[in-house]
Order: structure tokens, then C-alpha cells, then sequence
């Protein structure tokens, strides 16, 4: 029982850093409709942007609010430069697809050329062990759950309490009518890019933190988790992207303790599969086929 | 069901690059150097064994072409990506040995993609020296095969021998899903009952994954004295980080394989854990060779002097892999030499030949010394940084295993020599 409560403990601060990764790779999708795989080589650049700061002697939760903002400004940039100017030309869904993992590659092999193949590490910050309900978690950890569960409520203010969050969720529900609307549909996207974009960022440097030890194919390796759990929660669903994050970290932490290590993430994407068939929407899918941003 | 795939395409691949690759190595040397193809990770997770396999392939170019080189021609050495993966290779190798000039000798071929690379370099008749310790090669009917580095088994065991002597009872078993890692397992489960050591835990780890810790709790439950591990940097870094961080700070002493003796592993632990760890209570097993030969002092001297290799001279001479593929080039470069042509299939019957002990023999530690005698119509023995070289039927020579210690990043010390009789006893 109590190795059962300290795995959950591991799985909810895993889980924390997927449910970063999974609300802005969801956002995004919710307002775009493009599966952006260039999204974990973003995090590997966050993640090598943040080594580069924190060389710069600056404080390393200013570095990830730095590298995020940063990554930011780089996802609006992929978009309108490459992606919509493809998407005007009427490239179909499939061929973004292949786009955005070949730019994906050639942003992981830029970071190869730069800073070379070798591992990188920030140092140790994870700070004193904590022990509290049968949990054991770092004072990094802690703090990493703090942000995320604090960006999480700022982005429920966003989308609920605020005229531009209601612009966000008409674009996501109906593009073409928001814009007859009156909707600025290009500079929402530009929002919605920017905001999956800082969490992309965010996540890519809460990863580095508790990895330790990092190399170009940081981002890579927690991708399929990061869209297991935008996908179990429902794409386009932040909620869901949450949850889903949670949920795949425990299983996964859980799986690790009780059976294989090995098998961690054949148990969460076995556990996803298992999940679609019965609700094929996901945890918090919206019943329509349309992607609606918390419907 | 992807990966049942691509391993059918992969050994096709295999297949066709052998079929077609067939005419370079049965053609006389075009004018120009004699590439050796370094087949190894020079991207991805591995990318540190490029490093380490092309260092030796560095300094024992240097000392050949310092002599002269092989019947006109330099040597150079190239680098053939094998990115670390079986099937990825496939493609990157078969268009080395049909694209490279004069591509007549190959080192590395380590155990990750061994699979795959062996079968391609072997049917296009290039002689090589492989580093990869898989056992499916200890009974190897491969003509061009060469391996003075022992099978991963072999090297399991010595770690159970190391953890032994050390006074450890009760150990953990931790390997990352990797051919190369798992290779080790079979050893240290022969060995261990007859040493007397218990094995708390036997876990399989993924490589990379974000966090180590339930793995950690449950190898905490065990109580164990030490640690016998194997995993990259990355992975390595992370799981002592979170062991640290649920035992109060604590590590037990880590027994890992001498692959890890490279300032990448060191600098990615250190960072997470502190080096005083690295430097204290972990021990590197692998193969062993003195540091006070003829041919271990110009081996060092030509790590050393070469720009490439200057900066890692100190901890690659302490490393068993590197230090066989610069004794294997030495072998092949010397056969070249002997059989008067660099074709593949002509020089390499000669391989026996250069390191075996005869009546009369002119004993020699370098390239340098063997061309001198050969020139001299005399015949040859090559005893090099590994010692003298006995190669069975199946062209394997396992020799001694060391263990080796962290003195810095660069820097390494043997602390200890574990015979080649013992480990074979320990893996019957």
C-alpha cells in the first residue's frame, strides 16, 4: 500500500510536467486543427535555451518563464511562416502532418549542430526532499506542480472569464462563423500558437529540471505521452489535456513499481487504447465531432 | 507489430547491400588513402561511442602513416553513422561500402546494431575488428569477423566477481533495454549463486524516461549494498538523481561497464549527483590490458599527440574497446602488409598469421616495427596495448577484465585485475 501511494506521488509530479506538455499541444489543436510535431523538438529547444540562461547566472524559475515566453514567440513564428502559408495553399491535413515532423527533425538537428550530441545538464536543483502523505517529492517537483496547476487556473480564467477567451472558443467551435462574427480568427490563432507555445516551453524546462540530464532527444521521448494524454483527455480539451497528463503519469509510475519498468509506457498507451474504445471522445470530449475548446 | 516488421526489412536490406557490395573489397586498392570505415553511433543517444571508437582509429592512422603507411597508401579514417539503431544502420552502412573509395577495413560494429552492420560488412569482404560483446558472436562463422573485446556474458560475470570481491551480499541488477546492456544479464545470473551474492532486485529500465522514481522505491525495498548497472548517460543521471533524492541523500556504490568511461557519462552524473560520487563508490568493469607495455606507451603517445584525440587521450587509454580497435587496426594494417594487398579477401587469411607466436617470429608492439620486419623478409608476432592475442576458431579472444575507477572527467586509474579463468569458471 505504501509503495502504491509513493508511486501515485511520482505519477501526479510526472504527470505534471505531461499535463503542461499535453494543454499546450491540445490548445493549440483546438484552435488550428494542425497536429503540430514539431512540438517536442520545441521543448528540446526550450530545454537548451534554458541551459543557455541559466549560464547567464539568471534564477531558474525566471529561466523557465523566459524560455517559455521564447518558445513562444517561435511557435507563432512556425506557424506563420511555414504553416499557414501551407495551409492556404491547400496542403491537406496529412501533408501538415509530415511538415511539422520534418521541421520537427531539422529544429532537433540544429540544436545537434549548436550544441553538439552530448548530454547537458542544469545541475541539481532539485532542492530538499519532501515527505508528506506517503508522497515523496522534491522541492522542484513541488514547485513544478504549483506553476502548472497555477498557469492551469490562469488558462480557465482565460477561456471562460475573458472576451479574448470567448473569441478563442468560438474560433475552435466554428472558424468560419467566428470570423463572420467579427472575430480577428488569424490573431486568435496567433494567441492560441503563442500560449501553446509558452507551455510547450514551460514543460520543456520543468522536463530538464527533473530529468537531470538531458540530450536532443528530450522533447522526443515524451511526445507520444504528451499527445496520449491530449488524446485521452479529449483533443482540443485543456481539461482533459489535465487530466489525461495525470493520468498517464500515474499509470505509468504505478505500472513501473507493481510490474515492468520497462513496459511503463506500453501500460498508459495500452490503458489509452482501452479508453477510446469505450469513449472514443475521451475523458471530456464533446459530443459533436466538431472540436470545441471546453465544450 | 511495426517492430516485426522492420527487422524482416532490415536483415533484407542486409541481404541486398551484401549482394551488391560484393566488387569493391575484390578489387585491387584505387590510388589514394585506404579508408576505414568507423561503423558506430555518431547521432543520437549513442553518439558517445563514435567518440570512443574513433579515437584509436585516429591514433593508430597516425602511427601508420607516420611509417609510411600500407603499400603506398595512407590511411584516413571515416565515419560510418550507425545512429545506434539496428534497422536505421542498414541503410547508412550499405551506402558506405558502396559509395566510399578503397573501403578495406572497419572497426566498431558495436552491440546495439551488430545485427545488422556485421552481416553487410562481412558479405562485402571487408575485414574488420568488432567492438560489439554480443554472445550470438562467441560461435561466429563470419570469415571476416575479428573481436578482441569479451562477450557481454563475459563482462556480466566480472561485474558479479568485482561486487564479490568488493564484500557486497546483496545486490541490485538494473539494465536499460538495450542489447548492449542486456547482454550483461546472463553473466551476472550465472555468477552471482556461485559468489555467494543475493540479487535484490533484476529490473529492466526504458532509457530516457522523465522519472526513475517508482523504480527506485522498489530497488530501495531491497536493501542493497550496491548497485550493478548499465544505462547511457541521460538515464543514468536521472535514476542516481531520484536514488539520492528517496534515501536521504545516499547512494550505494555503482559496478557499470567501462563504456561509461567517457567524460560525456562523466559530466551528465556529476552534474546530477556530484562528482564525488563518480570518484569514490563507482567502478567500471571491462577488459584489461597494462598501462606499462612498449605498446601501451605508444599507444597513449599517439592519443596524445593527435589533435583530435589530445583532449580524451587520458580516459580513452583506459578503456578495453578503444584500446583493441587500435590493436585490430594494427593487426589488419600489419596482414596488409604480410599478404603485400589491401583486397579484403586476400589479406585477411594473414590475420592468424601477424599475431600468432612461431619459431623465429621478430616480436613487435607497433605498426612501425612490424612493417621494419617485415621488410626485412622476417616473420612477425604483433603483441599490442592488449597483450598477446590468441584467436579461436570463431576469430573471438576474450583476455582479462579490469576494473576502473574516475580519477576526473578525463582521467582514470585500473584498481584492479579479475583473470579471464575466473570469469570463464563463473559462466559454467
Amino acid at each position: 500500500m505504501h509503495l502504491l501511494i509513493e508511486a501515485i506521488g511520482f505519477g501526479v509530479a510526472s504527470g505534471a510536467v505531461l499535463a503542461l506538455g499535453a494543454v499546450g499541444f491540445t490548445l493549440q489543436f483546438g484552435i488550428s486543427n494542425v497536429l503540430n510535431i514539431t512540438y517536442g523538438s520545441l521543448m528540446t529547444l526550450a530545454a537548451f535555451l534554458g541551459a543557455f540562461l541559466l549560464g547567464l547566472g539568471l534564477n531558474v524559475w525566471l529561466v523557465m518563464a523566459l524560455g517559455g515566453l521564447l518558445i513562444g514567440v517561435a511557435s507563432v513564428a512556425l506557424n506563420r511562416g511555414l504553416l499557414s502559408p501551407l495551409i492556404r495553399r491547400g496542403l491537406q491535413p496529412f501533408g501538415l502532418i509530415i511538415v511539422t515532423v520534418s521541421a520537427g527533425i531539422v529544429v532537433q538537428y540544429m540544436i545537434v549542430a549548436v550544441a553538439g550530441p552530448s548530454t547537458v545538464a542544469y545541475g541539481n536543483l532539485s532542492g530538499a526532499t519532501l515527505h508528506f502523505l506517503g508522497w515523496t517529492l522534491t522541492t522542484a517537483q513541488v514547485v513544478i506542480l504549483v506553476v502548472a496547476l497555477v498557469l492551469m487556473v490562469g488558462l480557465h480564467i482565460l477561456l471562460t472569464r475573458t472576451q479574448l477567451g470567448r473569441a478563442m472558443r468560438a474560433t475552435s467551435s466554428n472558424r468560419t462563423l467566428a470570423r463572420s462574427c467579427g472575430i480577428a480568427t488569424t490573431r486568435i490563432g496567433d494567441i492560441a500558437w503563442f500560449l501553446s507555445g509558452t507551455f510547450c516551453g514551460m514543460a520543456g524546462i520543468a522536463l530538464a529540471i527533473t530529468v537531470e540530464s538531458f540530450d536532443f532527444t528530450l522533447g522526443s521521448v515524451v511526445l507520444i505521452p504528451i499527445i496520449a494524454a491530449a488524446v485521452l483527455g479529449g483533443v482540443g480539451q485543456p481539461y482533459g489535456a489535465m487530466v489525461g497528463g495525470l493520468v498517464v503519469g500515474i499509470v505509468s509510475q504505478v505500472s513501473a513499481a507493481y510490474w515492468s519498468p520497462s513496459y511503463e509506457n506500453v501500460v498508459a498507451l495500452a490503458m489509452l487504447i482501452v479508453m477510446l474504445l469505450v469513449r472514443p471522445r475521451g475523458l471530456f470530449g464533446a459530443n459533436s465531432s466538431s472540436r470545441k475548446l471546453l465544450a | 507489430m511495426r517492430r516485426a516488421l522492420v527487422i524482416p526489412a532490415a536483415g533484407l536490406l542486409a541481404v541486398l547491400a551484401g549482394c551488391g557490395a560484393s566488387t569493391p573489397a575484390g578489387k585491387p586498392a584505387k590510388p589514394g588513402p585506404i579508408n576505414v570505415g568507423v561503423v558506430a553511433p555518431f547521432s543520437g543517444p549513442a553518439a558517445e561511442f563514435g567518440t570512443l571508437l574513433s579515437a584509436p582509429c585516429e591514433a593508430s592512422a597516425l602511427l601508420i602513416n607516420n611509417a609510411g603507411g600500407v603499400l603506398g597508401h595512407k590511411f584516413q579514417c571515416t565515419p560510418v553513422d550507425d545512429t545506434g539503431d539496428a534497422a536505421d544502420a542498414v541503410p547508412n552502412v550499405t551506402r558506405a561500402v558502396a559509395t566510399i573509395s578503397n573501403f578495406d577495413m572497419a572497426l566498431g560494429l558495436e552491440s546495439n546494431t551488430a545485427a545488422t552492420t556485421v552481416p553487410i560488412i562481412n558479405k562485402a569482404g571487408i575485414p574488420f575488428v568488432t567492438t560489439n560483446g554480443l554472445v550470438a558472436f562467441n560461435r561466429t562463422s563470419d570469415k571476416y569477423f575479428w573481436r578482441l573485446t569479451p562477450a557481454d556474458n563475459a563482462n556480466g560475470a566480472a561485474f558479479a566477481a568485482w561486487a564479490a570481491d568488493k564484500g557486497f551480499k546483496k545486490v541490485a541488477v538494473i539494465f536499460e533495454n538495450n542489447i548492449g546492456s542486456q547482454g550483461n544479464l546472463p553473466g551476472i545470473l550465472s555468477a552471482a549463486p556461485k559468489l555467494g551474492l543475493k540479487i535484490t532486485s533484476n529490473l529492466t529500465i526504458p532509457a530516457d524516461a522523465s522519472s526513475y522514481s517508482s523504480v527506485v522505491s522498489t530497488v530501495l525495498s531491497g536493501h542493497p549494498q550496491a548497485l550493478i548497472f548499465s544505462a547511457d548517460p541521460q538515464t543514468t543521471a536521472t535514476f542516481l538523481a531520484n536514488y539520492s533524492q528517496l534515501n536521504n541523500g545516499s547512494m550505494p556504490p555503482m559496478i557499470t561497464a567501462t563504456d561509461s568511461l567517457t567524460p560525456d557519462f562523466y559530466n551528465a552524473v556529476a552534474k546530477a549527483v556530484g562528482a564525488s560520487y563518480l570518484l569514490h563508490d563507482m567502478y567500471l568493469v571491462g577488459s584489461y590490458f597494462s598501462n606499462t607495455t612498449p605498446a601501451f606507451y605508444a599507444y597513449k603517445q599517439a592519443m596524445e599527440e593527435n589533435p583530435k584525440t589530445h583532449a580524451i587521450a587520458g580516459v580513452i587509454t583506459t578503456v578495453g574497446p578503444p584500446a583493441s580497435a587500435y590493436d585490430g587496426m594494427n593487426i589488419l594494417a600489419l596482414a596488409m602488409l604480410a599478404s603485400k594487398s589491401t583486397t579484403g579477401s586476400v589479406y585477411n587469411s594473414y590475420v592468424q598469421q601477424i599475431v600468432s607466436s612461431k619459431p623465429g617470429d621478430v616480436v613487435v608492439h607497433t605498426f612501425a616495427a612490424g612493417k621494419k620486419a617485415l621488410s626485412q623478409g622476417k616473420t612477425i608476432q604483433y603483441v599490442g596495448v592488449v597483450g598477446p592475442v590468441t584467436f579461436n576458431k570463431y576469430h573471438n579472444f576474450a583476455g582479462q577484465f579490469a576494473v576502473v575507477v574516475f580519477t576526473s572527467a578525463t582521467q582514470s586509474n585500473s584498481v584492479k585485475v579479475i583473470s579471464g579463468a575466473q570469469v570463464s569458471q563463473l559462466l559454467q
